[in-house]
């Protein structure tokens, strides 16, 4: 009992890590996501290109891979970066490109009218972005935000190959050491813990954003 | 000086209006005038070109040749629209009303209302609130201020559409099919919201396919087809008299 006590408490530390990974990531991803759409949509040519090669790079590889890119091959050219800092890269600019291709579709499922009315009331192109056409694409891309929310919860684990002392590297370095299987279980059951309150969370802000309908 | 005098009711002046899409010529060098209270009916089958050449008035469409003059100033000389304040000032005299009504779905019918003056404007919500509440009294949804447009019906969704332009205090309106998207029976309300419009001496131009509306409300009827105009008239003469073989048939199959 005091064993699993213990075990619970070292696991709560890697949480710390997973958790700060998880939150930076969100922060950092969902604003550079928005422009990296906007720059995706955007009438400049080469900006547009740009932005289909970025999303293409980092859709196309798996995270993993950018991870150890970031982690090992950019210190060989110079680029020493901590190790938080190394993985939050590594994550934000992944998950960056997944929520410019979501906020990309969302944008242009709204109807051109919606354009078309705001630009002949004399709205500019940021007034219609801010008030007319985002406030309409949050509640269209909410659900598959919440699926790549999800996935980033879990995909934290993946910094286990950097040595960084995540939820999931602490229970593993707790169950080689005393040949108990209990910290995966707990492990699991704090990954749903996180999961669960996140979907909750979604589904409250769907509710929200959903009192209207088109 | 009575020329002059004339001159300044002029509201709308398209000269010489020429568009293409691709290879095809939508318009194919179209001449009209708008004065001051006027009610000028567009009407002719589809794809004739009426609904582009009300969209080039407020930029929604370029015009690839020709000129147009909105309450004396140039909005686009030979094919050239200009720019900045000058556009955005010319393009304030017009206000549309579209087929597909385009309310802001995430809005209550007052936001709707609201919204341009405050953003564009940059008028407080109480300043703009007793124009907003008299505009939607006009169009009869008063009891509906607070209901997204979804819980409206077509109709109402059209009248808060018309108030809604109505609010940025427009010059000149300019009305996109309004009654297209409509079931038969939602229209009346609508039409009837356009001719008391009409009645305050609005300045309108209505692409439609309402004849018994044109005959009634326009000041003046202009018949397209194929990107020309092929006839033009007040509405009686136009009606009862028309002169072209083409006109003759499209009245045989509206009426």
């Amino acid at each position: 009992m005091e064993n699993l006590l213990h075990t619970v408490v070292l696991m709560l530390e890697g949480t710390q890590v997973t958790l700060e990974i998880f939150f930076i990531t969100l922060l950092l991803a969902l604003p550079i996501g928005l422009l990296a759409s906007l720059g995706r949509i955007s009438k400049l040519r080469p900006l547009s290109l740009l932005m289909e090669f970025y999303i293409w790079i980092m859709r196309g590889t798996p995270l993993m891979l950018q991870l150890l890119f970031v982690y090992f091959a950019l210190p060989m050219i110079g680029v020493k970066l901590p190790d938080i800092a190394a993985a939050l890269l590594a994550f934000t600019l992944n998950y960056a490109a997944y929520f410019a291709e979501i906020f990309r579709a969302g944008i242009q499922s709204i109807p051109k009218g919606q354009y078309e009315a705001a630009k002949t009331l004399g709205m500019t192109y940021p007034q219609t972005m801010r008030r007319i056409i985002l406030p309409q694409v949050i509640r269209i891309v909410l659900p598959p935000v919440s699926n790549e929310t999800i996935n980033l919860v879990k995909d934290t684990s993946l910094i286990y190959i950097l040595a960084m002392n995540d939820l999931l590297r602490v229970a593993r370095t707790i169950v080689q050491r005393e040949f108990d299987m209990t910290p995966f279980v707990v492990a699991a059951v704090f990954y749903l813990a996180m999961t669960f309150v996140l979907t909750w969370m979604f589904k409250k802000l769907e509710a929200h954003y959903g009192k209207y309908e088109n | 000086m009575g020329n002059m005098k004339t001159d300044r009711d002029v509201m709308l002046r398209m000269t010489g209006i020429r568009k293409s899409f691709a290879d095809l010529e939508v318009l194919r060098g179209i001449d009209i005038e708008v004065r001051k209270g006027e009610l000028l009916a567009i009407i002719g089958p589809s794809g004739s070109g009426k609904s582009t050449l009300l969209r080039c008035i407020n930029m929604l469409e370029t015009i690839d040749d020709g000129s147009i003059a909105i309450e004396g100033e140039f909005l686009a000389e030979k094919g050239e629209y200009v720019s900045g304040d000058k556009a955005r000032r010319l393009l304030g005299c017009t206000g549309m009303v579209f087929q597909q009504f385009n309310l802001f779905p995430h809005m209550t019918v007052m936001e709707n209302l609201l919204e341009a003056p405050m953003q564009v404007k940059g008028m407080k919500r109480q300043e703009i609130l007793p124009l907003a509440k008299e505009l939607l009294a006009k169009v009869g949804m008063s009891d509906r201020a607070d209901y997204y447009p979804s819980q409206l019906s077509g109709g109402q969704q059209q009248r808060v559409a018309i108030a809604r332009a109505l609010a940025m205090k427009p010059d000149i309106m300019l009305f996109d099919e309004p009654t297209s998207a409509l079931d038969p029976e939602l229209t009346g309300e609508v039409l009837k919201t356009m001719r008391e419009l009409a009645e305050e001496h609005m300045t309108m131009v209505v692409v439609t396919h309402e004849m018994a509306f044109a005959r009634e409300a326009a000041s003046k009827i202009i018949f397209m087809a194929d990107g020309n105009i092929v006839e033009q008239g007040n509405p009686d003469e136009f009606f009862d008299h028309p002169r072209e073989e083409r006109t003759k048939a499209f009245l045989r199959n509206m009426l």
